[in-house]
């Protein structure tokens, strides 16, 4: 499977998820995930399973605690005037985080696929114009240099005495300086990088020959089975609950 | 043709800029390959882990081949971050790139200070012209006093020394002071997903003694530094400050005033007024207010090369900062003090300064934990020698203990 078929299928079905099918097609969906993820991911779908859990779970929680605790009714009954149950607001709060659950899961999914390559090779594998392919290679450019000047941020306010490394109440106090000193130490990554490197290695431009010279091909191996799989069950899914007891 | 430029000189000469100018000339290369003092001028930045780092540029070469460079365990660290390596690393890991890169030339700017003897070795031999295994090189090189055979030396000088230091005014008024006993029992820590560093380490630091830490590129010299300072928990053992229970990952740091490798891991503040005013009122239970006062911060700043509190840290050169990030150890608010790579990129003069400087601190009672690579610097300062290796880390055995100070000689001579 290449990194384009995967990626499609991942859009298909998280679109479908979106498309809130009834109890069958869910039924169908469900059943089309679990075949991806045990064919073609197999033990680390419960890597993807519980990185799902660790997002959504703590906003289940707070959803949980607002809807059901406080508010005592879901949205619809409050939309419609009518008298609340907190049976309902549970069943709001399920069905929305059951559907960002599977949605985290599926990206997982995808990436674990995939999980013996390198960024780079990914995005080098990806069938998107060098100009895609250079933004995305530049966004994890960012993210990383973000995560790089948290690292620095923490390290000079710990040694300063302003943090600690545990959680603490001064962690909280002082939080405001660990934005502005993570802002900081990014601008001068950044500007430490464009100043000298990049001009003087052309980085960008050989990136962009790096990027270019991939040439990979769109769908092959067992996208060919893949997609025009999800395809199919796509319609399924669709129709099931619109045609009554047809399936 | 293959060409050899040693930039020299004193700091705030110009050289980097000489660098640059060498690297624009058309007639030195058509495009060079850029290895700066510290990670954002050494590394790409456009790579999550260092197989993807090596990727990038090994993909650049299309026809081009050199002999590899290749010291550092590159199937071992390939699903690490690039930023995750020790600064040393690092520059091993930018040269491995260049050696399997298409550039014809490569500019080093004092990155091979951060190398342990052995790879510096191993980096200046792959640089040799005799070798011939590399085009043209420009480097910049504050342990590599010319002339240097193969090479034309280029030997700045600046008429105005601008950012002019002493460090060792900065501690000339320093009251005596008796720094508490470190003890450490059982240590052990690893990083997460990566190899132990240490394992069951015992030790102990006395106050008024000065400690170099020594060992090979990636041993955790930096990583002990951080578990003293409380950025890194130990994942078992005790720490003991004085003979009490010291637990600085939790209860905050409040013995120890550290300068980084990189002083841009150490500001926190945008002016050195910001920085010192939190420092000031992270530490004021433990420090003699009268040892912080604007007035005598200024002074120190003065002595250090900075005329002004209101100095924005991110605007000064490199070296300047480098300089600056003394001042906190220097102030003499915190009983011990610990420099990471203190003389790197800094000149001759500045160096045997700052050795001075530490020996004072050292003589005032107060506790001294250094990491260089630097022989000659770490030979100006009275010390005992720690080794990190094989997850432990052991005091050299020597007659005394103490590594007597160096005759004061300029290796230039």
């Amino acid at each position: 499977m290449t990194p384009n078929g995967a990626f499609t299928l991942g859009f298909i079905l998280i679109a479908l998820g979106m498309a809130v099918p009834g109890p069958r097609g869910e039924a169908v969906l469900l059943v089309l995930t679990l075949a991806f993820a045990a064919i073609e991911v197999r033990g680390a779908s419960l890597i993807a399973l519980r990185r799902a859990a660790v997002v959504v779970l703590p906003l289940a929680a707070f959803m949980g605690v607002v809807w059901v605790g406080i508010v005592g009714e879901s949205p619809y009954q409050i939309a419609a005037e009518s008298a609340g149950t907190r049976a309902a607001a549970l069943a709001y709060v399920a069905t929305l985080c059951g559907r960002l659950f599977f949605i985290v899961a599926v990206i997982q999914l995808v990436f674990l696929r995939f999980a013996k390559l390198t960024p780079l090779q990914i995005i080098r594998a990806l069938a998107l114009p060098a100009t895609v392919k250079r933004v995305l290679v530049i966004t994890l450019s960012l993210i990383g240099t973000l995560r790089h000047a948290i690292d620095r941020a923490h390290i000079a306010l710990i040694a300063a005495g302003t943090l600690t490394r545990s959680p603490s109440l001064r962690n909280i106090i002082h939080s405001w300086r660990l934005i502005q000193a993570v802002w900081l130490s990014a601008i001068t990554i950044m500007v430490g990088r464009m100043r000298d490197k990049w001009p003087v290695e052309n980085t960008i431009a050989r990136l962009d020959d790096t990027l270019a010279n991939a040439n990979p091909a769109w769908f092959s191996g067992d996208d060919r089975i893949w997609l025009p799989l999800s395809l199919g069950a796509a319609v399924v899914i669709l129709v099931a609950d619109r045609i009554g007891g047809a399936l | 043709m293959a060409r050899r430029e040693l930039i020299s000189g004193p700091n705030f000469s110009g050289r980097s800029g000489a660098l640059m100018a060498l690297l624009h000339d058309r007639t030195f290369a058509p495009e060079s390959f850029y290895i700066g003092p510290y990670s954002e001028a050494a590394l790409s930045g456009l790579s999550s882990t260092i197989a993807d780092e090596i990727e990038l540029y090994g993909a650049m070469a299309t026809s081009f081949r050199r002999v590899p460079f290749s010291l550092l365990d590159v199937a071992a660290f390939s699903a690490r971050e690039p930023q995750t390596l020790s600064g040393g690393e690092q520059v091993l890991l930018a040269l491995h790139c260049f050696s399997l890169s298409g550039y014809e030339a490569l500019a080093i700017d004092t990155a091979l200070e951060q190398l342990d003897q052995a790879n510096r070795d191993a980096a200046l031999d792959y640089l040799d012209p005799r070798r011939k295994l590399v085009e043209s090189v420009a480097l910049i090189d504050n342990r590599l006093p010319p002339p240097v055979r193969g090479w034309t030396c280029r030997e700045r000088s600046a008429d105005t020394i601008d950012f002019a230091c002493d460090p060792r005014r900065a501690v000339a008024d320093l009251p005596r002071h008796q720094a508490p006993a470190i003890a450490i029992r059982g240590l052990g820590f690893a990083y997460r997903q990566g190899k132990e560093i240490f394992h069951a380490v015992d030790l102990a630091l006395a106050g008024g003694a000065a400690y170099r830490l020594a060992g090979p590129n990636g041993a955790g010299k930096t990583t002990l530094l951080k578990l003293l300072v409380g950025v890194l928990a130990p994942g078992a053992g005790e720490l003991k400050l004085g003979g009490e229970p010291y637990r600085p990952w939790r209860q905050g740091n409040r013995a120890i005033a550290l300068a980084t490798q990189n002083p841009d891991h150490q500001w926190c503040g945008a002016t050195l007024r910001d920085d010192l005013a939190r420092r000031r009122s992270a530490f004021a239970r433990w420090v003699d207010p009268g040892l912080l006062a604007d007035a005598r911060m200024e002074a120190l700043a003065a002595a250090l090369g900075i005329h002004s509190l209101d100095a924005r840290l991110y605007e000064l050169p490199l070296a300047a900062r480098k300089r600056l990030s003394w001042l906190w150890p220097l102030s003499g608010a915190l009983p011990w003090v610990m420099f990471d790579e203190p003389s790197i990129g800094q000149d001759f003069d500045t160096r045997a300064q700052l050795a001075a400087a530490i020996g004072r601190l050292t003589a005032l009672g107060y506790g001294v934990l250094f990491v260089t690579h630097d022989d000659d610097f770490a030979s100006r300062i009275p010390h005992h020698v720690l080794v990190i290796g094989e997850r432990q880390v052991k005091a050299l055995p020597s007659p005394s203990g103490l590594q007597p100070p160096a005759a004061s000689r300029d290796p230039r001579e």
